[in-house]
């Protein structure tokens, strides 16, 4: 066998909630079956850009904040790859935020992975978009992707899990997996990922969070009381997590390649066809 | 001169009805945004394409919707030329805007027609010796045909008359523009047209009897007539392009609309991102995936790519870019042309990384290089930019493309089978010609890492000093392993001289006809049009230095291309600047003038 690159050791910090991440990525993985050479791993920049080095896949390393606009290019030009995006919350909810809500509206299929640790760790310890911000008053309040993404209707799976919660969120992540592989669209996966060093919120999310997958009475498939409830839950500083929101609407892939399949990477295709349409262009500036 | 008028209408004088015979003709048609200017330009120049003339057109239009005053100019000649005449021979006026707009640039034997309806002319704005003819257009369109749109095609009527064009050929014409139109909408127009060549002939102008003649010419050629963005576009989808992103910008969207509408029959996959930074990752992201991709921009964009560009030259990945250069800095001049993104296309970008600019010229070059930079892209594994100037918004005639010498390389691919019968396979493993052969995800058994981060052979982000060197010399390599394929420069003029020029893109044009016409006061010129101008390559610092002085003839103020010669190696005491940076095109009769000052010609 072809010897390729090995896989890397993980570079995080002994009690870093990314390996959790990486460790649920992986189940899901194998749970659905998906072989490492029709995988592309994109990651952007920050620690949890070097998950795609751990994992075996094909990886890439995008620009910081780049992650979402790269998987989509991919997953378009290629549909049949299983095309998996991770990156931090300093990635992908501030440098890449704008992003973010346009690649929720066109809901391509892949799934994006956000390790939300609310602080910038590979620089050591600035505050990122979903950490609280002691101003004089009031606070500056963190930002949240699951209301966000609520926000946006063509949404159709948001998820978050906490790495203390491995089974639920080695659910979550399959869940999501199998939705961008069946052609269902974006699955955002947002995970609490504690940063140990820099912002060890291990005892306080533990105690913050609310299961919504235990709740009898939140409905994850009623967009408008999803919203309702979450809302609520974030103004009372709580963290809900589970399988927030899961709906229906045409991906990307639906919409733009429905009639016309992408061409072959290797063969862009000189076939007869194509050069009479060559020469129909030709001939339309012919004077 | 004024033409007497007959009843309602005037009769032209018989010393003006000469169908004088012209080779060369600048129309100008102007008015309020709407009125139908480009229209006429266009009408006007299909028919002299059909009489077997070279066109050259472009618009002067406001970076607004609607409205705002909007200008169309056509150069018909026999020889091709990619300028605008000196002086404007023909105006068509729809208001005293535009008269005053053409005013300093009227030949002293101008036709000038004027929309009369709304306000009459001032002295002064028209030569005396010009031939001026005024006609209601708005209300004669109002009157007989209700709606004042129709006034283009009633102006296209008497243009014909006044130019000597048959009157069949000139409705020919019109049918075939508004041939998408239902019959319903068309035969207004057809009724406007005759109109106007109704009043023509109660002006004189009939039994044959014009102003101008331009006589039948033999079609050398198979030719087309054709923009540089479309031409760009062509030639990217030729080479196999099958992946396009861009965010709309001045003046480059074109490029975006021509894939557009392409695209679906070849099935390539076309998207309009969020914005710059979108654009060009999502075509990184697909070229990751082997499919060929390219994204189109002018200066502000393409400075919000800066990143990403030095990035696919960081990370190997194969990536066309099109900068459809425009006035700067910042919003700078949306609808004007410059040169001066070239500081920014050579050297932008953080570190040091290969890419390659080309050139082009002319719509015919556009093509050609359209396609070799999409495949250079694969060759080389790098970014590849494609700088336009105002050729990318002008069309001119040029050759028929052929299409048979495009070929679709492949550049150092790998298949499944390919990488099976390796020991091992790294991405960026080092080669003697700095290129790595490469196998694109979803390829069985060939797991790679690709990173913008200096990385080992495996892609594993590396800051071991003896790999970092290696790495960025053998990345450095692959620029000389493709020079060879790299566009030589084109030279002309008198090869003895000692006076160079040296001038990149459409410049090309004007710098020919003012040589044609310095040659009248004794001087020439030897000129010299890089069409690669990073790696800029060694022909080009020798002309300069092979020569005792050269002119730099450039759409920048700050001198950008002679500043890339002089960094490259030319002598810069052999270097004199011409600059220009209004917003305007170099007009002949100006750097004529500009050449006999600085030669010390009266």
């Amino acid at each position: 066998m072809t010897q390729t690159y090995q896989k890397a050791k993980p570079i995080w910090c002994a009690g870093c909630g990314h390996f959790g991440v990486q460790g649920a990525i992986q189940y899901a993985m194998a749970a659905a079956d998906v072989s490492l050479h029709e995988t592309l791993l994109l990651a952007g920049i920050g620690c949890s850009g070097t998950v795609q080095n751990n994992v075996g896949a094909y990886g890439y390393h995008a620009m910081h904040g780049r992650v979402l606009p790269t998987a989509i290019g991919a997953s378009l030009a290629n549909p049949d790859l299983t095309v998996i995006a991770a990156g931090g919350d300093g990635d992908g909810y501030a440098i890449g935020g704008g992003h973010l809500m346009h690649s929720l509206k066109r809901n391509p299929n892949l799934l994006y992975v956000v390790m939300n640790n609310g602080v910038y760790g590979l620089t050591k310890g600035q505050d990122s978009p979903t950490r609280a911000i002691p101003r004089a008053a009031p606070e500056e309040d963190p930002l949240d992707a699951m209301l966000l993404g609520l926000a946006i209707k063509s949404t159709t799976f948001l998820a978050r899990g906490i790495t203390t919660r491995s089974d639920q969120l080695n659910e979550l992540m399959l869940k999501g997996l199998q939705h961008a592989r069946s052609g269902r669209g974006m699955a955002l996966v947002e995970v609490l990922s504690p940063c140990v060093t820099y912002n060890d919120t291990y005892p306080d999310w533990m105690h913050k969070v609310h299961d919504v997958d235990a709740d009898p009475d939140y409905r994850n498939s009623d967009r408008g009381a999803a919203f309702m409830r979450v809302l609520e839950l974030v103004q009372e500083s709580v963290l809900p997590i589970g399988l927030i929101y899961h709906g229906s609407h045409p991906s990307l892939q639906d919409a733009l390649l429905r009639d016309v399949p992408p061409a072959k990477a290797l063969d862009p295709g000189r076939s007869e066809q194509t050069r009479q349409y060559y020469e129909g262009v030709l001939e339309a500036y012919g004077v | 001169m004024m033409p007497e008028t007959a009843g309602a209408t005037m009769l032209l004088d018989d010393d003006v009805l000469q169908s004088t015979e012209r080779d060369d003709l600048t129309v100008m048609v102007a008015g309020q945004g709407g009125d139908g200017s480009l229209t006429i330009i266009a009408l006007l120049s299909k028919a002299l394409l059909k009489r077997g003339y070279q066109i050259y057109r472009n618009s002067n239009i406001a970076s607004r919707i609607k409205g705002g005053h909007a200008a169309a100019f056509m150069r018909a000649s026999v020889v091709a030329r990619g300028h605008l005449g000196d002086h404007i021979d023909i105006l068509i006026a729809f208001d005293l805007e535009a008269v005053q707009q053409a005013s300093p640039r009227l030949a002293p034997d101008a036709v000038v027609i004027y929309d009369s309806s709304r306000e009459a002319l001032p002295d002064g704005l028209v030569p005396a010796s010009a031939l001026l003819i005024p006609v209601p257009f708005s209300r004669l369109a109002v009157r007989d045909l209700r709606r004042d749109l129709f006034k283009n095609s009633l102006g296209f009527g008497l243009l014909g008359r006044i130019m000597g064009l048959e009157d069949d050929e000139v409705e020919a014409g019109l049918q075939r523009h508004f041939k998408k139109l239902t019959e319903r909408q068309r035969q207004p127009n057809v009724r406007a047209l005759r109109e106007g060549q109704a009043f023509a002939g109660q002006a004189g102008l009939r039994d044959g009897r014009s102003v101008l003649r331009l006589p039948v010419l033999e079609e050398p050629e198979k030719r087309i007539f054709i923009s540089g963005n479309h031409a760009t576009a062509f030639g990217f989808m030729v080479a196999g392009g099958r992946f396009f992103a861009g965010y709309p910008i001045t003046p480059a969207t074109d490029v975006m609309d021509w894939l557009s509408r392409h695209f679906p029959s070849v099935g390539g996959v076309l998207l309009q991102a969020e914005d710059e930074l979108a654009a060009i990752n999502m075509a990184i992201g697909a070229a990751l995936t082997g499919v060929r991709a390219m994204t189109a921009s002018s200066g502000p964009g393409i400075a919000l790519m800066g990143e990403s560009i030095g990035h696919s030259g960081s990370a190997e990945i194969p990536l066309v870019v099109v900068d459809c250069q425009r006035a700067g800095p910042s919003t700078g001049m949306p609808t004007k042309p410059e040169q001066s993104d070239i500081n920014m296309l050579t050297r932008g970008g953080n570190g040091d990384y290969p890419h390659i600019v080309l050139a082009p010229g002319n719509p015919q070059e556009c093509f050609y290089y359209g396609a070799l930079a999409t495949n250079l892209a694969q060759l080389a594994q790098c970014p590849v930019l494609i700088a336009l100037d105002a050729v990318c918004h002008d069309s001119f005639t040029v050759p028929a493309f052929e299409l048979d010498r495009v070929e679709v390389e492949p550049g150092k691919r790998l298949s499944a089978e390919d990488v099976s019968k390796l020991e091992a396979y790294g991405r960026y493993e080092i080669t003697e010609d700095g290129i790595s052969p490469w196998a694109v995800p979803g390829t069985e058994g060939a797991m790679n890492l690709v990173t913008g981060n200096e990385r080992d052979e495996w892609g594993r982000v590396s800051t071991q000093p003896r790999n970092r060197v290696a790495m960025v010399d053998k990345r450095s390599r692959k620029l000389e392993s493709v020079r060879d394929r790299l566009p030589r420069a084109r030279e002309w003029g008198d090869s003895n001289s000692a006076v160079g020029i040296v001038a990149t893109g459409i410049l090309e044009s004007v710098i020919t006809e003012s040589l044609e016409r310095l040659a009248g006061h004794g001087l020439h010129f030897h000129c010299h049009r890089p069409r690669t101008l990073w790696p800029l390559l060694g022909e080009t610092v020798d002309f300069v230095n092979s020569h005792e002085r050269v002119y730099v003839i450039e759409q920048s103020e700050g001198a950008q291309l002679a500043a890339l010669l002089k960094s490259e190696g030319a002598d810069a005491g052999k270097i004199r600047n011409v600059l220009k940076y209004d917003g305007l095109q170099f007009f002949t009769g100006e750097l004529v003038a500009i050449l006999l000052e600085k030669e010390g010609v009266s």
